[in-house]
């Protein structure tokens, strides 16, 4: 039997235990019964036998002095005396019918018989026990058993005296089972006399048995002959016998028989037995029903433990274990309670940093997907139909870049506030990244979506003031509809983000997703368009800004910048362009683009024996197509025969925080092409250092408003310091950007900077005046 | 033989040398000679109580026996153990016990019985016939006494020395025998001649020692 639980593993244990006692003493017990019953069978048998020689002396006594008696009697020993046989005869019959006696006989002083009552013939015939004559005439009397014709008696030969012996008279007592009924009422045992007969066979004379043992002593009898042994079975049963050879006048052998059956020596033994046998059995019953108890209250806790368990395994962290015993278990289950609180509360933490954004508390990405998610599959069952809203702020770069990351912080937290201020309850905001707000309207037509979007706009347009800075935001809201506008969360989303720079362009404030922004019409309405048309007319055109390797004193590497020159604008900074790319997906035509024209001059450059690492920026939309660039990159470099370690990558800390896990694995990538990775505009992201040290970069470049600041802000100079240590402390080297004064510089080359970039070192230029500008710096 | 520790001894001798008196003084005086006799065992020891009797070997007019000869009995005993008396002799037997006793006899010599009685018997015994006669007591088991009945007047009982005197034997011949209660052998019968002088006989006779059955003792009524 295989056991599962606990409970059947105590009440098995307990119940084996029991009753392996149990049997061993039940089986000491009845060992020791036995014997005892056998010994006090055997002792019994043994005063038994005694009893029973002491009867037969008693009764052969008794016989004796009947005889005795009847001899001495003065008109038999007148009759005797007349010696006349008839009288003789006839005066023996009647005496011995007076005692008893079944048969009768008168022997002469001469030994020879005068009568017999029992075979006439053999009167005047020698008396066949003369031995017996020897003895009364020494004793004055004398008995044996004989066998007269197969039939046994006791013969009792005593003088008739005159007062000398005149004759003697014998007496036989025939013996048959009243003679053994008469002896086993004294003596308590079965009696049997038996002797071989004259054939040889052996007779039973006299017995207790009834008819069937009478035949299986008789068998065993003839099989043993007087060697019976202790015990013998008699119609199945055990009896102890003892054999006594009984005196006999004659040479046959005659023996009494005394039986008891074992098992009435056992019978008390085997009350008492049966007696401890329920003892036993009502203790395993006790036992079983004392272990399950027992079981069911070590074991009830375990599985209510169990349960929670559980319970906790599919997620329900709300129910309390309740366990009221106050040993072990109990506290347990305290302490297992105590972990489930524990979880619970961590989980609800872990929800809350997963799903919650950091900065302003509002829902982040997921948070708002997961809710438009559950939001649709509720319209799809019926009645709702939900609305988006993406909100991209108008100002907020000029903002960030102007009051610097905390004021800018500050200000999307305010927004949020706002934000949340003007929703119903169950309308909800989402921060999706960087000035990108998202709102979703459960419910409402197209009116009350209006209304929402004017109400926000009302909302942001309102000045925020900022430790006495007034700043005018502002925001560009694009609208779609479930199911009009997209029926799933990509579509809908898509088509917000549409409507949405629709808005910004067109500086309408909102739009609404119309179908009619499909990508040509848009292409000619949006910048996004003339992005396009800029790549495809090569607007754009690339500035080289020189980095110095302070140590050395010279320029080794440069960092590519990418211009426009608008056929309208004239020429336009990436700031302007660059985060519209990255908002409508373009930014891997243009950082194509660049990666293409910086690896070419780097080609260039190398082959001409310049040997210059140039960095070329990427955005976080790079970072999320995890093969194409990387791949890209490597074609790149290979027909262009450059070597990977001329060329850098840098990577925004705020792109890397915002997808850190898709980021890490690019990066490897990148990292596996043999690139140098530079973190850009490090110290504004908030990435924390553990997560630094994950991801396979090399350089650190400190954000320019950090070395800007070194030379009348303290509090700026220890954080580049850190910056550096921290860098050289996780084996990067880093770079110091927007280094304006000689003062930067010397600060910088003091902490130990590797490289310096900025307008003190050389401003961005065109290819052919950097060449100039190299030359005239390191005149070979 | 006889008991000496009991009350009545005195009486028993008394009427035993009476019985010898008597059987004595019955011969006519000085007519013969005296036989003497003894007995002893195979061993040399003397045997008492054997009776020695001389059957005259011619047919001769024989005295008959005239006196009247008791056998008492005396402490629960026949007193004397053996007797020995001449065919024809009329025998009593005086009880001297304050008891009553049963006196029987089945001898082929003679049978008979005196019931139940006290004091001197009712009825006399003839003893008219030669033999042996038992007697017994049937009240008392071990009581026993014997009597020889001789066909001749010369007989006597040997004492405690084995000696015996046959006086008055007249002159002749005689066959001399002897007899004892337990007997087993030997003791073949003598021819004697009787003389003037008298003669002397010796007999070895192999006698188990006579066996007493038990007598239980007197209560303290005497009974
Ligand atoms: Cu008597």
């Amino acid at each position: 039997m295989a056991i599962h639980s606990v409970r059947q593993r105590i009440i098995f244990l307990f119940v084996s235990l029991v009753v392996a006692i149990q049997v061993i003493a039940l089986g000491l017990i009845t060992t020791a019964n036995q014997q005892v019953a056998r010994d006090s069978s055997t002792a019994a048998l043994q005063r038994g036998e005694r009893i029973f020689q002491r009867l037969q002396q008693q009764s052969q006594a008794q016989l004796e002095q009947g005889a005795a008696i009847l001899s001495a009697d003065f008109a038999f020993r007148e009759a005797v005396a007349t010696n006349d046989t008839a009288t003789i005869a006839s005066a023996l019959r009647n005496h011995g019918a007076r005692a008893k006696a079944s048969a009768m006989m008168l022997i002469s002083l001469e030994r020879v018989v005068r009568a017999d009552t029992l075979l006439p013939e053999r009167v005047n015939t020698p008396f066949a026990y003369p031995d017996l004559i020897k003895e009364a005439e020494k004793d004055g009397k004398s008995s044996a058993t004989v066998s007269i014709n197969d039939v046994l008696f006791q013969l009792v030969v005593v003088p008739v005296l005159a007062p000398d012996p005149i004759a003697w008279v014998g007496l036989g007592y025939q013996v048959d089972d009243a003679t053994a009924r008469e002896l086993q009422q004294l003596s308590g045992m079965d009696v049997t006399i038996a002797s071989a007969g004259s054939a040889g066979a052996w007779i039973l004379h006299a017995t207790t048995l009834p008819e069937p043992l009478k035949a299986d002593l008789l068998r065993h009898l003839q099989a043993r002959g007087t060697l019976l042994p202790n015990e013998i079975d008699l119609v199945g049963e055990t009896y102890e016998t003892r054999v006594t050879s009984l005196p006999t006048g004659a040479g046959n052998s005659t023996i009494t028989i005394l039986q008891r059956p074992l098992a009435e020596g056992l019978l008390p033994f085997q009350r008492l037995n049966s007696a401890f046998f329920w003892l036993a059995l009502a203790s395993v019953a006790l036992t079983i029903v004392g272990s399950a108890v027992i079981a069911r209250k070590i074991t009830d806790p375990i599985n209510r433990l169990a349960l929670a368990a559980d319970k906790i395994h599919q997620g329900d962290y709300s129910s309390p274990i309740v366990v009221e015993q106050q040993d072990e278990i109990g506290t347990l289950a305290a302490s297992f309670d105590q972990m489930r609180d524990g979880i619970a509360s961590r989980e609800k933490e872990i929800r809350r940093l997963a799903y919650r954004d950091g900065l302003t508390g509002l829902d982040n990405r997921a948070m708002f997907q997961e809710r438009l998610e559950q939001v649709i599959r509720i319209a799809k069952r019926g009645g709702s139909y939900p609305s988006v809203l993406l909100l991209d702020l108008d100002r907020f770069k000029a903002i960030n870049d102007t009051l610097g990351h905390p004021v800018g912080d500050m200000a999307l937290k305010e927004i949020g506030q706002r934000l949340v201020g003007t929703l119903r309850a169950s309308d909800s905001v989402a921060r999706l990244g960087g000035d990108e707000f998202a709102i979703l309207l459960p419910t409402g037509d197209a009116a009350h979506v209006g209304t929402v979007a004017r109400k926000v706009q009302t909302a942001l347009e309102a000045p925020i003031v900022i430790e006495g800075q007034s700043m005018d935001l502002g925001a560009s809201i694009g609208i779609a509809y479930y199911p009009l506008h997209g029926e799933d969360v990509t579509a809908l989303m898509r088509s917000a983000d549409i409507a949405m720079y629709v808005a910004k362009h067109e500086k309408s404030g909102y739009a609404v997703f119309d179908p009619s922004y499909d990508e040509d019409r848009k292409s000619n309405l949006t910048l996004l368009g003339e992005l396009r048309r800029a790549v495809e007319n090569n607007e754009l055109c690339m500035l080289y800004q020189p980095q110095l390797k302070i140590e050395l004193g010279r320029m080794t590497a440069v960092e590519a910048l990418v211009r426009w020159h608008h056929p309208a604008k004239g020429l336009v900074g990436p700031g302007e362009f660059i985060p519209f790319a990255e908002h409508t997906g373009s930014i891997g035509i243009i950082t194509r683009w660049v990666v293409a024209a910086a690896v070419e001059q780097c080609g260039y450059w190398h082959r001409a024996g310049l040997s210059l690492r140039v960095s070329i920026n990427i955005s976080a939309r790079d970072l999320r197509e995890r093969e194409g660039l990387p791949a890209f990159i490597a074609e790149a470099l290979r027909s262009n025969t450059v070597p990977a370690g001329l060329i850098g990558l840098e990577i925004t800390e705020s792109a890397l925080m915002e997808d850190p896990a898709g980021a890490l694995a690019t990066l490897e990538r990148l990292h596996a092409l043999g690139v140098t990775l530079s973190v850009d505009d490090y110290g504004t992201g908030y990435s924390s250092l553990a997560y630094l040290k994950e991801l396979a970069v090399n350089e650190l470049k400190i954000d320019q408003t950090f070395v800007m600041g070194m030379e009348s802000d303290r509090q700026n100079l220890a954080i580049v310091r850190s910056t550096i240590e921290l860098g050289h402390n996780l084996g990067l080297s880093v770079v110091a950007e927007g280094v304006e004064t000689e003062f930067e510089l010397r600060a910088l080359t003091r902490l130990g900077c590797d490289f310096a970039q900025g307008y003190w070192i050389g401003r961005p230029m065109p290819v052919d005046e950097l060449e100039a500008w190299l030359r005239a710096a390191h005149p070979a | 033989m006889i008991q000496s520790n009991i009350p009545r001894s005195g009486v028993a001798i008394a009427a035993m040398l009476c019985g010898v008196l008597l059987a004595v003084s019955q011969a006519p005086p000085a007519r013969g000679a005296t036989i003497a006799a003894h007995v002893r065992s195979p061993a040399g020891a003397a045997i008492a109580d054997a009776v020695i009797y001389a059957l005259p070997a011619a047919s001769l007019p024989l005295p008959k026996p005239t006196l009247k000869i008791p056998i008492e009995q005396i402490d629960r005993e026949f007193v004397p153990y053996v007797s020995a008396v001449q065919t024809g002799t009329t025998m009593v037997f005086p009880n001297r016990d304050p008891i009553r006793h049963h006196v029987y006899s089945f001898s082929r010599a003679k049978t008979f019985e005196i019931k139940l009685y006290s004091g001197n018997a009712p009825s006399e015994i003839l003893f008219d016939q030669p033999g042996v006669v038992t007697l017994g007591c049937n009240i008392h088991d071990w009581m026993i006494a014997y009597v020889q009945v001789v066909d001749t007047p010369y007989f006597a009982k040997t004492d405690a020395q084995g000696g015996a005197q046959l006086v008055n034997v007249p002159p002749g011949k005689y066959e001399l025998k002897v007899w004892h209660p337990t007997q087993k052998g030997g003791g073949e019968p003598q021819a004697v001649v009787v003389g003037q002088a008298g003669v002397a006989a010796s007999f070895v006779l192999d006698v188990a020692p006579r066996k007493r059955r038990y007598k239980p003792p007197l209560d303290k009524m005497h009974y």
